[in-house]
């Protein structure tokens, strides 16, 4: 198996407070994993864990190496975007480049400058003169142009436009990602992402609630809208959860094959978002 | 590795630009002064005719001892600016980066904590003092060039009076030997410095002053001793670089003996008692320690 990050039974806990707990996964070459949880759920520890930037306790393996011991070999073949406001404000774009070249084994200058010509990015420009939409295209024009293994960006479009944050992932997709990469992803606006993901890790509360590949979401969960008596039905085969929309009742059924279901009402794969949601109030009860 | 050190060290210019920015303006402000001095004396036409026969008609050590003080007190100006902009540096060198949250950038790339914060280090250790030398030695030249220019206008002549004896490589070359030599011995505090710069959540300079203070108080007020006190400021100000106090060149006094001995700046330094000093090695101990917290401080501390 090509399984680029495993973790067995990894938690990391702050105090009593445990914001990784007991959590086992495995993530292959050429997916695209989301990581979608609710603020304070782990997702972020999580990814510090992976990339070698806070120790946890149990097994966790990321390309075959030991993140946080081995940091240096780990960062030729991770790249990451961790939040948009981290490139230093005071470098500018030539000099940013340079560092890069000088320090990054994997670092190709000339791919960098060919997918910053096609932004408004000039590169004399200092970041801090740069708006937060173009601050973003710089930094992902430098992480595409690392020839990584695995690249890692959690919330990377937060606090961006909606046309800067389409571009983002179409940029991603088209231009950078192919059957030798892997990337994981976390972000808030899993609508905005769910098309172009191969796999979906629910966390919260430090726990992974579900763990699966995209296409199997609509093999094991099912969304039907029911009114009157075959509401009363429905509320028998113990949906996972159950919401008022238009007079309907919307229920969620896991497990649960369409033939069924059949009959109770319009059937369609609930949105990634619905699912999440009652995943979280699941667990909580 | 010395690639990626030479580049984080460029890096550490870039980003600092007192680094070279406040050596250049001293040396400017310095140069102005001179030739305000200048045009000020000037008008004291005949004391100035009189201070140039004089000159002319003291032997050459004198003028080279008077050049000699000159030089040295340039200089005093230079080393005070270095120790400022090597303080507020090394404090500020791991503190701003998680400030404006950088530091997850640069750590988002390969290479270690170990090999930034050893950046840092050597940037206050070496390249402060090597560009405030760089901008000694500059200054000294103008002020000899502009010093030339008004003698001539009076008159005198330059080349006998001042280049005839400049001692230049006696003061550069010790000034080299005390810009690598004083940084080594006041390495400890250097490397407390970039320890608070890496732990403290606000205000560094607080955070790296208190306890510099509140340290020898508190060890006079409960155990009556001083180590602390000596350790911290009178070490700092007493480096054992020298067989003779560098103060007796401005005793006049004093100073008239030493031209009697035809002493020189170099033959002052004692690079022996220096390297043999329990204190200059127990000092790069400390400093290692210190550096090595501040590694395990980048490294270890969550951020978020």
């Amino acid at each position: 198996m090509s399984s680029l990050v495993t973790a067995r039974n990894v938690s990391k806990h702050f105090g009593d407070v445990r914001a990784v707990d007991d959590v086992s996964f495995d993530i292959e070459k050429g997916k695209i994993m989301g990581l979608i949880g609710p603020n304070g759920a782990g997702k972020t520890t999580l990814l510090k864990a992976v990339l070698g930037l806070t120790d946890c306790d149990g097994e966790l393996s990321v390309l075959g190496l030991d993140p946080f011991r081995q940091r240096k070999q780990l960062m030729q073949n991770i790249s990451f975007i961790a939040d948009v406001a981290v490139l230093p404000r005071w470098i500018n774009v030539a000099k940013l480049l340079d560092f890069m070249e000088a320090t990054h084994p994997n670092f190709s200058r000339s791919r960098a400058e060919e997918l910053l010509r096609e932004t408004k990015v000039r590169k004399d420009a200092k970041v801090r003169e740069l708006s937060k939409g173009m601050i973003t295209q710089l930094h992902l024009s430098i992480i595409m142009a690392i020839d990584a293994r695995l690249l890692v960006l959690d919330e990377p479009t937060l606090g961006l436009d909606i046309i800067f944050r389409k571009e983002f992932y179409s940029n991603l997709l088209n231009d950078y990602f192919d059957e030798e990469r892997t990337i994981l992803v976390t972000t808030h606006q899993v609508e905005e992402i769910e098309n172009l993901l191969t796999d979906i890790m629910f966390i919260n509360e430090g726990r992974i609630l579900l763990d699966a590949p995209m296409d199997s979401l609509a093999d094991n969960y099912v969304e039907v809208a029911t009114s009157g008596e075959n509401s009363v039905k429905a509320r028998g085969l113990r949906p996972i959860a159950e919401n008022e929309m238009f007079g309907k009742s919307i229920f969620l059924f896991e497990g649960i094959s369409r033939e069924h279901l059949e009959g109770l009402g319009e059937m369609r794969t609930p949105a990634v978002a619905d699912l999440f949601v009652a995943k979280v109030k699941g667990a909580r009860k | 590795m010395i690639g990626h050190q030479l580049a984080l060290l460029k890096r550490e210019i870039w980003e600092h630009r007192s680094i070279y920015v406040t050596p250049a303006a001293i040396a400017v402000v310095v140069s102005l002064l001179t030739l305000t001095g200048q045009v000020t004396v000037s008008t004291f036409g005949e004391a100035v005719d009189m201070a140039i026969v004089g000159a002319s008609n003291v032997d050459e050590e004198h003028r080279r001892v008077a050049l000699l003080v000159m030089f040295t007190g340039v200089t005093t100006i230079f080393s005070l600016g270095a120790w400022i902009v090597m303080v507020f540096y090394s404090l500020d060198s791991l503190y701003a980066e998680r400030k404006d949250k950088s530091i997850l950038f640069w750590r988002s790339l390969p290479i270690t904590d170990a090999e930034t914060v050893i950046s840092k280090l050597i940037t206050a250790l070496v390249v402060i003092p090597l560009a405030f030398l760089a901008a000694v030695i500059v200054t000294h030249l103008v002020i000899l060039v502009l010093t030339s220019v008004w003698v001539e206008m009076q008159g005198g002549d330059a080349g006998h009076l001042l280049w005839g004896s400049a001692p230049f490589f006696d003061v550069w070359a010790a000034f080299l030997i005390i810009a690598i030599a004083y940084p080594l011995w006041i390495a400890p505090l250097v490397g407390w410095f970039l320890f608070v710069s890496a732990f403290t959540k606000r205000s560094p300079l607080l955070m790296a002053s208190l306890p510099l203070l509140i340290a020898p108080m508190l060890e006079k007020m409960i155990v009556g001793s001083t180590f602390f006190w000596d350790a911290i400021f009178i070490r700092t100000f007493r480096p054992p670089l020298t067989s003779i106090d560098l103060e007796v060149f401005f005793d006049e006094d004093r100073a008239q003996e030493l031209i009697e001995q035809n002493i020189s700046l170099l033959s002052a330094i004692d690079l022996g008692r220096f390297v043999t000093s329990p204190s200059f090695w127990g000092g790069l101990i400390v400093c290692g320690l210190m550096t090595a917290a501040a590694i395990y401080v980048r490294r270890y501390r969550d951020e978020s």
